[in-house]
């Protein structure tokens, strides 16, 4: 893995949750808990996607889901990464070729990372943010050099 | 030469007023340059979160200065449904009411005598 040079500021992280049985949603809160203490490093959860670096998506997406995740993603500032946690927003799951779903959630928005498990640990999901915190760090190195 | 007004309730003096000027504008423009330059306007990046629904319009959700008085006038809606249909907007028969009351009143005060 990559080192995190000169990222300015901390890394806000928004959670839209899908059609999640909230395993993955249980795992993310997880992460923010003492044990691990994400927020130590600046990884913090927030309120709105106009505030945030990283979108975190969970569950599997129903069709009505499909275009609110799509302007949740289009409201972000850029630079910005996508990050898959969970195996149903990562192939479908267990809910592989439902009727009522859409997705794959890369067939909807583009995804830089994907966490896999049903639910994934806390470690693995900070792993991916992490590794989404490198990208957006790269792509915010190449918006100041557009400058 | 001296810009400086004096008067018993202060002074205005319009060099030091320009000074200030070009020093908040100089801060404004700092401010103004830290903001994010990949920033898009017209997109959906300016619009309100609403959990990711479309925002309506603004006529549709602003709450109107008359929605204080709903339930006034949903309470009296007879009195204000009678109200309306008299007020038609026409000249003509705001001076037939006027003349038709005024009649009434002269009746009753002279009495037809």
């Amino acid at each position: 893995m990559g080192k995190l040079y000169n990222f300015k500021r901390s890394l806000w992280v928004f959670h839209a949750s899908g059609g999640s049985c909230n395993g993955c949603d249980i795992e993310i809160i997880a992460a923010l808990t003492p044990r691990y203490d994400a927020e130590r490093f600046g990884i913090k959860l927030v309120g709105s996607p106009r505030h945030a670096d990283v979108l975190l998506v969970t569950g599997a997406i129903p069709r009505d889901f499909a275009d609110k995740l799509r302007r949740i993603y289009e409201q972000m500032p850029d630079p910005k990464a996508v990050v898959v946690v969970g195996n149903c927003g990562t192939t479908g799951g267990v809910f592989y070729d439902s009727y009522n779903l859409v997705g794959p959630i890369d067939e909807i928005i583009p995804v830089d990372v994907y966490v896999p498990g049903c639910p994934p640990r806390p470690e693995a999901i900070i792993d991916g943010v992490v590794k989404a915190w490198l990208k957006i760090e790269k792509l915010e190195k190449q918006l100041e050099g557009k400058e | 030469m001296n810009f400086t007004l004096l008067s018993p309730s202060g002074f205005w003096d319009p060099v030091l007023w320009l000074i200030f000027l070009i020093l908040f504008g100089i801060i404004g423009y700092i401010i103004y340059s830290r903001g994010n330059p990949s920033y898009k306007p017209n997109t959906e990046q300016v619009k309100p979160y609403l959990s990711g629904n479309v925002e309506p319009s603004k006529e549709k959700i602003m709450v109107r200065a008359g929605d204080i008085y709903w339930g006034f006038i949903t309470a009296l809606d007879e009195y204000y449904v009678a109200l309306k249909r008299m007020h038609t907007g026409d000249l003509r028969d705001y001076i037939l009411w006027y003349l038709g009351i005024g009649a009434i009143i002269l009746f009753i005060l002279v009495g037809g005598v």
